[in-house]
């Protein structure tokens, strides 16, 4: 460039003053430039330092209860009416108590439809915490940056606090045979039962109906006698579809994950049967919002969701004069139900040791004792550390008053897992999947011929 | 010119030299100055428009999940054959063209007889209408989504229960989870929403046609039907190819936020539209690659039908100049 430039000075001084401004706007520039490149390597270093930091597996940083570290909580069940006191009550219980002593303060966001944390990973915003639904946890590990519990947390404080959470819910956040989620609100699929209707229509809501066709004799019978629907299970919902799926023999992913698996004939025949309730005016038609919405207004007789919604029905109960009953999810025949979990994990994804420590004082206390006993009590999922169901200090006068945990802990001997979609299209996987079973059920359409399709697509989008 | 200059200023130690430097500093600012007054605009064009566009094309040939700390990585037409195998995305298309023209009769046909009729009303008489009518425009998409569930509730909603006791129906409907309904009510809601802007827009064009067409034509015997067809709709023509435009451009947009709170795009995809699947890819599926690949195909097409309208515009846009 010099030469260039001493060389345009002896020609025209017009140029030369040009030149010269040139060469110092690229001087200041370079100047800039080489500020610029040292500031980002020393960022890239300390981003080094700091990745190394995490990468040293197991450590935990020192907390300081004077300068408490913040951590954030991104929660679906502080985004609806019927969870967020509780999930409140548990948040605020941590930060006074654990929080104080220990000097960890959690915010908690709430993300009614999961993708706020999503979006917020995106921008670059400090996403510590996530109740992560089980569905799309495969996608979000390999996408959004969430760490393996045995990668961070020291593994004999591990090992202590997993001792007394029930076996089988352990599971269903693995992995790849690491713990990307640990169990965190729970639950089966239960039938909430209006007692009111079910005497007005002849019959006993304590012997509610366990098969599906009895299901079907009592929902018209409901409907004959009080005008109202005698049931209902929205198409959309998911994840109890995975359980009538399983319960007539039939599984939604294979056994080793690669590929999709619901277009058998015992598939096809449980989704088959569902259709018949449906069209034969057996299962009222809606939305999953409009169905509770339904129930807790006693316009509908059995309504078919998770124990989430005990809290809202207990209430909606006790203030509209009727009587809530509750029976497991139905079988197919003589061969009991296989009810899959709903609810969710807590997926992990601090920055720093200290950040570790603090998220790992969080997790001990919301998965622990008093944890699950807020959230069983308050909100209305499962105690996953079963044994407070039978403690006098733990849920034993609660468990005895609600009788619909006992179906519910009944279940938990033969639950399976939800399906976790692998890979990248995890969620593409799951709504090709939720479309094609409300196809089935809603349309007249063929159902081998949607199932099918729909298994077809998902198999060309496998990893 | 140049050569003169240079003379002129080479010898930089003569004492003119200032005078002349000042007059070029004079004419350079004059030259500069359009670009200065253009400046502030240019730059938030570029900086919120044009950036995020180019950067969208970008992305359209990259894989990337947002993360930050994950780098794009280039996978040519990869998204673009994604795209075209997603049956959702292909569905989407169809229910895009269906609420494109859909809403036509809402921003054009409905507005302009409300506004022609409102229009002939007294002083108070008119304000009151068309306050009536824009009202819904300035309602936020949130609370008009609850109100019309709540009208179109299966069990407990208003619509049901009037239709059922005048024995049109017989069993409820479940209107936003009825792959036959579903898109039908996004649709009227948002033309209801559209109908206050769209009529709001056509009373203000017809407040600057020339009255004396009207006096000439009904002393030369036109009744109300042949001015309207003969003076009104010639001389609202820029107004109602504008509201054209702007139907067509933005009806994706506008049904968006509907679609979002009442349906989800469901059941199976038949209320949806390109832009809820673009917002899916990127924020469900956090697939950047494969939104910003539909937002490409989005852009070009609808890029295309701008520039016909504009033709349109040309053509046949009459103004009363």
């Amino acid at each position: 460039m010099r030469p260039s430039v001493r060389g345009s000075k002896t020609t025209a001084s017009n140029k030369y003053f040009h030149t010269v401004g040139v060469l110092l706007i690229m001087k200041r520039m370079a100047k800039g430039a080489l500020a610029l490149m040292a500031m980002s390597s020393m960022v890239w270093l300390s981003a080094c330092g700091s990745a190394s930091k995490s990468a040293g597996a197991a450590e935990l940083g020192a907390l300081d209860p004077a300068n408490p570290t913040k951590i954030t909580f991104y929660s679906y069940s502080l985004a609806y009416p019927t969870m967020k006191a509780g999930m409140e009550q548990l948040i605020k219980e941590f930060n006074d108590t654990v929080g104080k002593e220990k000097g960890v303060v959690v915010e908690g966001v709430a993300d009614s439809t999961m993708q706020q944390y999503k979006a917020d990973i995106s921008a670059g915003k400090e996403v510590d915490v996530v109740q992560h639904t089980f569905s799309t946890l495969d996608s979000s590990r390999l996408s959004l940056g969430f760490k393996a519990y045995e990668d961070i947390f020291p593994k004999d404080q591990l090992d202590e606090h997993l001792k007394g959470i029930s076996p089988n819910a352990l599971e269903l956040g693995k992995i790849d045979g690491k713990m990307y989620g640990l169990a965190f609100t729970f639950s089966t699929p239960i039938v909430f039962i209006n007692g009111k209707l079910f005497e007005e229509a002849g019959l006993d809501p304590a012997k509610p109906p366990k098969t599906w066709d009895e299901i079907k004799a009592a929902s018209l019978q409901i409907k004959a006698k009080t005008g109202k629907d005698g049931f209902g299970l929205t198409p959309s919902n998911g994840w109890i579809t995975e359980g009538l799926i399983l319960s007539n023999g039939g599984q939604v992913l294979a056994k080793d994950r690669k590929s999709a698996d619901f277009g058998s004939d015992a598939s096809i025949a449980a989704i088959q049967m569902w259709k018949d309730l449906y069209h034969n005016g057996a299962s009222a038609p809606g939305t999953e919002n409009e169905l509770a919405e339904q129930f807790m207004a006693g316009n509908l007789g059995m309504y078919v969701s998770s124990t989430a919604l005990h809290s809202g029905a207990k209430k909606a109960a006790d203030a509209g004069g009727w009587k809530l009953y509750g029976a497991a999810l139905p079988q197919f025949g003589d061969t009991p139900s296989v009810p899959v979990n709903s609810g969710s994990v807590l997926a992990v994804r601090p920055d720093s040791a200290v950040k570790t420590a603090a998220v790992w004082e969080f997790i001990k206390f919301v998965t622990g004792d008093r944890g699950y006993t807020i959230i069983t009590s308050q909100i209305g999922y499962l105690p996953l550390r079963t044994g407070l169901a039978d403690d006098p200090n733990g849920l034993k006068d609660f468990v005895e008053q609600n009788p619909l945990y006992k179906i519910n802990l009944d279940q938990l001997t033969r639950i399976q897992p939800v399906a976790i979609w692998p890979g990248d299209n995890a969620t593409e996987m799951a709504k090709v999947f939720t479309d094609a079973i409300v196809k089935s059920v809603m349309s007249d359409d063929d159902v081998k011929t949607t199932l099918t399709t729909a298994q077809n697509e998902i198999n060309g989008m496998m990893p | 010119m140049s050569q003169s200059l240079d003379n002129t200023i080479a010898p930089s130690l003569s004492g003119g030299t200032i005078i002349v430097r000042r007059r070029l500093s004079k004419k350079k600012l004059r030259r500069f100055k359009p670009y200065l007054y253009l400046l502030p605009a240019v730059a938030l064009l570029s900086i919120w428009m044009y950036r995020p566009l180019l950067y969208t094309f970008y992305l359209a040939f990259q894989k990337w999940s947002m993360v930050p700390g994950t780098s794009p990585v280039f996978v040519g037409f990869d998204n673009f054959e994604h795209l075209f195998h997603n049956k959702s995305f292909i569905d989407s298309i169809g229910n895009t063209i269906f609420y494109t023209v859909g809403l036509l009769p809402f921003s054009i046909l409905i507005p302009m007889i409300l506004a022609v009729v409102t229009d002939r009303m007294e002083s108070k008489s008119k304000n009151f209408y068309r306050a009536m009518f824009f009202i819904p425009m300035i309602l936020a998409p949130v609370s008009v989504s609850a109100i019309w569930r709540w009208l179109f509730h299966p069990s407990n909603g208003l619509v049901n229960y009037l239709l059922v006791k005048l024995h049109l129906i017989k069993e409820p409907i479940a209107y936003f989870s009825d792959p036959g309904f579903a898109k039908w009510i996004i649709l009227l809601i948002t033309g209801w929403k559209m109908i206050g802007f769209s009529t709001i827009m056509f009373s203000a064009a017809l407040t600057s046609i020339n009255r004396e067409y009207y006096e000439a034509a009904s002393q030369d015997g036109a009744g109300s039907f042949r001015q309207f067809v003969h003076i009104t709709i010639p001389l609202l023509s820029p107004m109602i190819i504008f509201m054209l435009t702007m139907s067509i451009l933005f009806s994706s947009q506008w049904t968006f936020a509907y679609i979002d709170m009442l349906t989800t795009g469901g059941p199976y995809g038949s209320s949806t539209n390109i832009y809820y699947e673009m917002y899916r890819f990127a924020f469900s599926s956090l697939n950047a690659g494969l939104s910003s690949a539909a937002a490409l195909l989005f852009f070009v097409v609808f890029g295309l039908i701008a520039l016909g309208l504009n033709m349109v515009s040309r053509k046949f846009a009459f103004y009363d100049n």
